[in-house]
């Protein structure tokens, strides 16, 4: 997996990037942000994430005293290897966290190779 | 009338250097969390936190006379790391309220992410209009 590091006005949201047992896991903050807010396209070999989030500040005559963090447009571009099946990316959102599951392509998982 | 209402001072100072410090680190990337808004009204305050990805029932709220304190811990996944941005381990943010809360008034509630916690003033500093009796 490379990622590719071209912003396009949105922000790069901070990442994990993993593997595991079962596969690669790329884990995203993206606080704010709901299901319907955030796009995922694989297009050839490059996956593309774009989430933007929305953060309702309490209203009533209220006076700003600490303001460290507001709506985002996150955006994030990878480029998936061969090792990653592609047709079976998935991806889940919780607590403003995106996490994708990259299974590994068949022909990548070790085997053993018994002698005829 | 007379307004009782707070002057906020801000993050504490000690806060502000480790702060610092963060911002100042090679580490470049390490930010400041959880990352918080503070806003105000005559009723109280509402704190918001930024937490993603971490339960709300890791985190845990203490109150004390001036401070509110956010402490809990972001666990990661184990497995084989080819790249690490976000934070993980234990946090924690001190918070300095000016003014006393009402602490059996206080909530909190969790969506996306984003913790919202409301405070509400106790009712001894909320602004109000004071009669002046005159020549009773």
């Amino acid at each position: 997996m490379k990622d590719i590091e071209k912003k396009k006005g949105g922000v790069i949201p901070a990442t994990d990037i993993l593997e595991m047992d079962d596969g690669f896991h790329i884990i995203m903050d993206m606080p704010g942000v709901s299901v319907e807010d955030i796009v995922i396209d694989i297009e050839e070999s490059e996956l593309s994430i774009r989430g933007s989030s929305t953060y309702m500040e309490a209203s009533n005559n209220l006076r700003r005293l600490h303001t460290e963090f507001g709506a985002q447009q996150y955006e994030r571009n990878f480029t998936l290897s061969d090792l990653v099946d592609h047709d079976n990316v998935k991806a889940d959102l919780k607590d403003g966290v995106l996490r994708l599951y990259l299974p590994k392509a068949e022909s990548m998982k070790p085997r053993r190779i018994t002698i005829s | 009338m007379i307004d009782f209402s707070s002057i906020y001072e801000g993050p504490n100072d000690i806060e502000r250097i480790f702060e610092d410090m963060f911002r100042k680190s090679p580490l470049g990337s390490r930010r400041l969390f959880p990352q918080v808004n503070i806003v105000e009204n005559d009723e109280g305050y509402i704190v918001d936190v930024c937490v993603p990805g971490v339960p709300s029932d890791d985190i845990e709220l203490v109150l004390t006379a001036r401070n509110l304190i956010i402490k809990g811990e972001r666990k990661s996944p184990e497995g084989r790391y080819f790249r690490q941005e976000r934070m993980a381990g234990s946090f924690q943010r001190v918070l300095t309220l000016n003014v006393p809360v009402d602490r059996d008034k206080v909530t909190a509630k969790s969506e996306n992410g984003i913790l919202r916690v409301t405070l509400p003033k106790a009712e001894s500093v909320k602004p109000r209009k004071i009669c002046i009796n005159a020549g009773s």
